[in-house]
């Protein structure tokens, strides 16, 4: 009885780990999209709005899902802050206490963390060529991220639950 | 007031000037930011050195230097992190922040065309500290008013940069608004109907299109606006009374200017000049004083005792033979309260 019912828990949490995994595959490129359409936002405020940084990235995060905002709100709280940050150094704050909550890999954040060197800095075509050029690195890494969950997702679907099943007969 | 200022400042500047004594700190004038050169101030027409411990010192050795970073973050502060958005401003040399505060700005400039497009490399930073001070024109207004025909003269007001022409054009437009006219802020008659065109933010300071210093209940400003196109926009939709412009010397600014006299509208406007001589010199101010576009002039200079003015009566529509207005001419601004309050 003991025995069957240590199988069964096996089976459903290898059959979660799996998921898990699966679903994370899955979330990147979602993420990665979100992060591109911020992007494209803060472009348009920039070069046509001619919005004021800390208003732009405060509605661009109004206008992004979770966690892409959580990263752009922080970055604006910290230029409002009396704390004196320069902009370079609000950002990296802000990537480096949001980006635990992403599923996206190095790649993005070096892409991330170069443009916190040339937001607001320069005039608006060099604003706008420097996200334009973010742009196409995020869409890059998009496709690879679709790739890989073509590649993976069902893999790992599968694979947790062989493996729980694996366990559970090389117990019996 | 120096709040706003000191807001912008980085931190270690910003602990710096805060241990100053408070004298200077309150007849601040101007602070003065060069990467890898020393930190001046300066108040009450004098300017000082800041040393590395808050200390005022007459030589540059000693003291402080604002580094690269410094700069760099004073940069994004004053642009609100956003220099994209400034390149107008960028393009003219200065940024005004809340507060009306002028902050020059000296650096490497970018050409288009031969034609400045705007600074980068900015090295140089000269944060001018706007002051509101109520009463300042108490003792022109009197003479800016026309008894016998009720209504205000078109006045040119000339000084050298950084004699209060700012700060005394901002006073007339406030006492216009209101109506007071007799000296002091007894005397109150009809107020005016004013109409400020404030190209550099200085005047009225506004901040979102609303004034943040006082310039009277009857004032309209027309904020950040080119002040030919923003007088001939005031005169056919605000029916002003009173024209009030700072700075003017373009020529675009004539014809506004002569446009504006025509239709009945007195005009206030500020020049850079010494004095009346010196003003016929430039061609745009020579053309207006030829064209009777102004029926006096208000020379200001600023003297150990406070600032000194001198009205100067145009003859109308002939060559403008300055007649003087009374003795040497000279009398202080601050009239007698000032040297009653100043004896013991």
């Amino acid at each position: 009885m003991i025995k069957l019912l240590g199988a069964v828990l096996i089976l459903v949490a290898g059959t979660l780990i799996g998921f898990q995994q699966a679903s994370r595959f899955a979330e990147r490129p979602r993420q990665l999209r979100s992060a591109a359409h911020a992007l494209k936002r803060l472009e348009t405020e920039i070069s046509y709005g001619h919005t004021p940084l800390p208003d732009a990235l405060a509605r661009t995060a109004a206008a992004s899902p979770e966690p892409i905002a959580a990263i752009l709100r922080k970055a604006a709280q910290g230029i409002s802050s009396a704390e004196g940050l320069s902009f370079q150094e609000s950002w990296e704050n802000a990537v480096a206490e949001e980006w635990r909550n992403t599923v996206m890999t190095g790649g993005e954040r070096a892409v991330w963390l170069r443009l916190g060197t040339t937001l607001g800095i320069s005039d608006k075509e060099d604003q706008s060529k420097h996200l334009k050029l973010a742009l196409s690195q995020l869409k890059s890494e998009e496709e690879n991220a679709r790739d890989d969950q073509a590649r993976y997702e069902k893999m790992w679907k599968s694979l947790g639950v062989l493996l729980a099943v694996l366990i559970v007969i090389l117990m019996v | 007031m120096l709040t706003n200022v000191f807001q912008l400042l980085p931190l270690d500047i910003r602990s710096l000037l805060e241990r100053m004594p408070q004298e200077p700190l309150e007849s601040l004038e101007e602070i003065r930011i060069r990467e890898d050169r020393p930190l001046e101030i300066s108040c009450g027409g004098e300017s000082r050195f800041v040393a590395a411990d808050g200390c005022l010192v007459q030589e540059p050795d000693g003291a402080y230097r604002p580094s690269a970073e410094h700069c760099r973050k004073l940069l994004e502060k004053i642009t609100n992190y956003s220099l994209y958005a400034m390149e107008e401003e960028l393009r003219r040399g200065y940024i005004t922040v809340a507060g009306g505060h002028r902050i020059g700005l000296a650096g490497r400039t970018i050409l288009e065309g031969g034609a400045v497009r705007g600074i980068r490399d900015i090295g140089g930073f000269n944060i001018r500290i706007a002051r509101e001070r109520i009463g300042a024109a108490s003792f022109l207004m009197p003479k800016l008013m026309d008894r016998n025909r009720d209504r205000v003269f078109s006045s040119l007001l000339l000084a050298p940069p950084q004699q209060g022409k700012t700060t005394l054009v901002r006073d007339i437009a406030r006492s216009l608004s209101y109506g007071f006219w007799k000296g002091g802020d007894t005397g109150r008659r009809r107020g005016r109907k004013v109409g400020i065109v404030d190209e550099r933010s200085e005047i009225a300071a506004c901040v979102r299109g609303v004034p943040t210093f006082d310039v009277g209940p009857r004032s309209d400003v027309m904020d950040a606006c080119p002040k030919a196109e923003g007088m001939m926009m005031l005169l056919r939709s605000m029916s002003p009374e009173v024209l009030i412009a700072d700075e003017i010397g373009r020529p675009e600014d004539g014809a506004a200017i002569t446009e504006a006299s025509h239709a009945g509208v007195s005009v206030i406007a500020t020049a850079h000049a010494f004095d009346l001589s010196d003003a016929r010199g430039r061609p745009e101010l020579k053309k207006l004083l030829e064209q009777g576009a102004f029926s006096q002039i208000v020379e200001l200079r600023r003297t150990r005792e406070g600032v000194m003015h001198r009205v100067i009566q145009l003859q109308m529509r002939g060559s403008p033979q300055g007649s003087l207005d009374s003795g040497n001419g000279w009398s202080s601004l601050a009239g007698e309260q000032l040297m009653r309050a100043g004896t013991p």
